[in-house]
C-alpha cells in the first residue's frame, strides 16, 4: 500500500521540478540579444490602445456557453468515431440521441434569439 | 435491454416531458403555451408516478448502478406528488413575475429526474452525479427571477455552499473508494465486512463518515451545514422554496439512508454517534432561531431545518435489521418525510398566496388574514397544527413513528430533547395563528381571490394532511415495505 503511494509521491516530485529545470536550462543555454521588435507583443494579438481594464459586453458569455456545447460534443464524438466499427448499432443510436439533445439546445438558443447580436 | 427500459420508465417519461415542454414553449404562441405547459408537466408527473407505482414489488439492480426497489419507488411517488402541488400552486405566482414559464417547468421536471436517479442510485459515482445535477438545477431555480436582487444573493450563497459541500463529500467518497476499491454500495459493504480493509487503515473510518455526511447534510440542511437554507428559502421564488424544502430535502435523506444502511453498516457505531449529535444540534438551534423571526417565510425556513433534525431521529434509532415491522426507525424516516412534506408544501403555498396579495411575507402581512380569506387562514391553521404535531393530522403520525423507535431504543435523553423542541416549535407556529385570527389587519377588509391552481393545490394538501392520519394503516404498509427493501428483507 505505502509502496504504491511512494511511486505517486516520486512522480509528483519529478512533475513539479521538471518545468523549473527545463526553464533554468533554457535560460543558461539561449543567446540573449534583445531588440525592440523582439520585445514587442506577439502571437497574442496587438498592442493595446488605452487601458486594458475595460468592461466587456456580458453578451459574450452566451456565445462562450454555446461554444462549450459543441466543444463537449466534439470530445465525445472523436473516441466514438475512432472505435465506430467495433461499437455497432447501440453506440450509433446513443450518439444520435446525444447529438439530438445538444441540437435541441442549439434550437432553443436560436428560437430565443440568443444568436442575434444586440 | 427491454427490461432495463421498463425499469427506467419513470425517469424516461419525465425526461421526454421536459423536452416536450421546451418544444411547446418554443413553437406555440405565448398565450396557448401558458395554458398548455402546466397541464403537460402534470400529466408527465402522474405518468411517472404510475410507472413507479406499478413496479412496487420489483427489487433488482438496473444496469449495475441503479436499484429498482420499493424504497426508491416510494420516494419517486412522493416526489411526483409534491412537484405537482408545486406546479399547481406556483403557476399563478410565476406568471406574474417572469416571461420564462417554459424554462421553469422544464427545469423543475429535470430536477425531478435528478431526484429520481439520486433516490435509486446504487453506486457512488451515479449518486454523486445525480446529487450534483439536482444541486445545479436548484441553484438556477433559486435565482430564477433575475431582476430580484434577493433571489440573486440567495442563489450565489446557495451555489458557494453547495460547491464546497459537494467537494468535501467527493473527497469522502474518494477515501471510501481507496479503502474498498469499488464504488458499488453493496460491494463496499461486503469488502468492509470481509475485513479486507487492514487494521492500519481503520483510522480512515471517521474521515469517511464525516466527510460523506457533510455533502448529504448540506442537501438535507442539517446544522451546522444549514446556513444557506434560510437565505435560499427566503430569497428564492416561493414555488422554488416549496420544492427545495420538501423534494430536495427528502432526496438528501433518501440518499443518506441508502448510503449508510447499504454501504456502511459496519461503520454504524461512527455514524450513529454523529447523527445523534447532529439531530440534537439541528432541532435545538433551528427552533431557537425560528422563535425570533419576523418574516413568516424565513420562520418556516428555520422550521424546515428543525424538522430535518426530527427526521434524523428515525435514522439514529434504526434497529430491527431483520424484521418487517413498523417502528424500526427507517420506516419512521419515510413516514416523517411524507407527513412533513405534504404539510410544508401546503404551508409555503399559503405563504405564496399571501405574498401575491401583499407583496411581502412579514408577520404583519398575516394580520387579519381571516377577514381577507377565511379559506387561506383555515388552511394555514391546519398546516401549522400539523407541523406542530397535533392529532388528527399528518404531523402527529410523523412524530409518532420517529418517537416510538427512539423510546424503544432507550435513547431517553434524545426523546426529551425532541419533546422540548416540539413544544418550542408550537410556540412560534402559534404566533402566526394569533396574527391570522386575533390581530386586526388594515381597516379595509377586502376579500382576496385565489387562483384556481392554488385552490386545487391547497385542497390536495389539506386532504393529504388528514388522509395520512385517518389511513395510517395503509400508509404504514407502504413505509414498512419500502424500509424492508432497504434492510434487505
Amino acid at each position: 500500500m505505502l509502496n504504491t503511494y511512494a511511486v505517486v509521491g516520486l512522480f509528483a516530485v519529478v512533475a513539479f521540478t521538471f518545468p523549473f529545470i527545463t526553464l533554468l536550462m533554457a535560460r543558461m543555454l539561449r543567446p540573449r540579444k534583445p531588440n525592440p521588435l523582439k520585445n514587442s507583443t506577439y502571437e497574442c494579438g496587438m498592442e493595446t490602445i488605452g487601458d486594458t481594464w475595460v468592461q466587456f459586453r456580458a453578451q459574450y458569455y452566451l456565445f462562450a456557453l454555446i461554444f462549450v456545447l459543441f466543444d463537449i460534443e466534439l470530445i465525445f464524438l472523436f473516441p466514438w468515431a475512432v472505435a465506430y466499427n467495433r461499437l455497432g448499432l447501440f453506440a450509433l443510436v446513443e450518439m444520435a440521441l446525444f447529438i439530438g439533445m445538444l441540437a435541441l439546445a442549439l434550437v432553443y438558443a436560436w428560437r430565443k434569439g440568443i444568436l442575434e447580436w444586440q | 435491454m427491454a427490461q432495463m427500459i421498463i425499469r427506467l420508465t419513470p425517469e424516461l417519461v419525465l425526461m421526454v416531458t421536459a423536452f416536450v415542454v421546451i418544444g411547446v414553449d418554443l413553437y406555440t404562441r405565448r398565450r396557448i403555451a401558458r395554458r398548455l405547459l402546466p397541464g403537460i408537466s402534470i400529466v408527465g408527473l402522474i405518468l411517472a408516478a404510475v410507472a413507479a407505482m406499478a413496479q412496487w414489488t420489483v427489487r433488482e439492480p438496473v444496469a449495475g448502478t441503479l436499484a429498482a426497489d420499493a424504497f426508491a419507488f416510494y420516494f419517486k411517488v412522493v416526489a411526483a406528488g409534491l412537484v405537482i402541488v408545486v406546479i399547481l400552486a406556483g403557476t399563478a405566482y410565476m406568471q406574474q413575475r417572469t416571461r420564462f414559464l417554459g424554462e421553469f417547468y422544464a427545469l423543475l421536471l429535470a430536477a425531478t429526474v435528478a431526484v429520481y436517479i439520486a433516490v435509486s442510485a446504487n453506486d457512488l459515482i451515479t449518486l454523486y452525479l445525480a446529487l450534483e445535477t439536482l444541486s445545479i438545477l436548484s441553484y438556477v431555480l433559486t435565482g430564477f427571477l433575475r431582476g430580484d436582487r434577493r433571489a440573486n444573493e440567495a442563489a450565489v450563497k446557495y451555489f458557494l455552499y453547495g460547491a464546497a459541500a459537494s467537494a468535501v463529500m467527493l473527497y469522502g467518497f474518494s477515501l471510501l473508494y481507496g479503502l474498498t476499491g469499488t464504488t458499488q454500495l453493496e460491494e463496499i459493504a461486503q469488502r468492509l465486512l470481509a475485513g479486507e480493509v487492514t487494521s492500519e487503515l481503520n483510522w480512515l473510518a471517521w474521515p469517511v463518515v464525516v466527510l460523506s455526511l457533510v455533502g448529504l447534510g448540506f442537501k438535507a440542511s442539517l446544522v451546522p451545514f444549514h446556513q444557506w437554507a434560510p437565505d435560499a428559502y427566503e430569497g428564492a421564488p416561493t414555488p422554488v422554496t416549496m420544492f427545495l424544502s420538501t423534494v430536495s430535502k427528502a432526496t438528501g435523506f433518501a440518499v443518506m439512508a441508502r448510503l449508510l444502511v447499504i454501504a456502511l453498516p459496519t461503520l454504524s457505531q461512527y455514524w450513529l454517534a454523529l447523527l445523534y449529535a447532529l439531530s440534537i444540534l439541528t432541532m435545538t438551534l433551528a427552533n431557537v432561531i425560528a422563535l425570533r423571526q419576523e418574516n413568516v417565510k424565513r420562520m418556516l425556513a428555520y422550521s424546515s431545518v428543525a424538522h430535518a433534525g426530527f427526521i434524523l431521529l428515525g435514522l439514529v434509532a434504526i434497529t430491527g435489521l431483520g424484521s418487517a415491522q413498523p417502528f424500526t426507525g427507517l420506516d419512521g424516516v419515510l413516514m416523517y418525510v411524507l407527513g412533513y412534506t405534504i404539510t410544508n408544501v401546503g404551508a409555503f403555498a399559503v405563504v405564496a398566496a399571501v405574498e401575491d396579495a401583499r407583496g411581502s411575507t412579514t408577520l404583519d402581512d398575516f394580520a387579519g388574514l381571516i377577514h381577507h380569506s377565511p379559506f387561506l387562514a383555515a388552511a394555514m391553521l391546519i398546516f401549522l397544527l400539523s407541523l406542530a404535531g397535533i392529532p388528527p393530522l399528518a404531523g402527529f403520525v410523523a412524530k409518532l413513528f420517529v418517537f416510538a423507535p427512539v423510546i424503544r431504543s432507550q435513547y431517553y435523553v434524545l426523546a426529551v430533547v425532541a419533546l422540548v423542541n416540539a413544544v418550542i416549535a408550537a410556540g412560534y407556529y402559534l404566533r402566526v395563528v394569533k396574527q391570522m385570527f386575533f390581530v386586526p389587519g388594515d381597516a379595509a377588509t377586502s376579500t382576496w381571490r385565489l387562483a384556481r391552481g392554488m385552490e386545487v393545490a391547497l385542497w390536495a394538501c389539506l386532504i393529504g394532511v388528514f388522509a395520512v392520519f385517518f389511513f395510517m394503516n395503509g400508509f404504514t404498509t407502504w413505509t414498512v415495505d419500502a424500509a424492508s427493501a432497504m434492510l434487505g428483507l
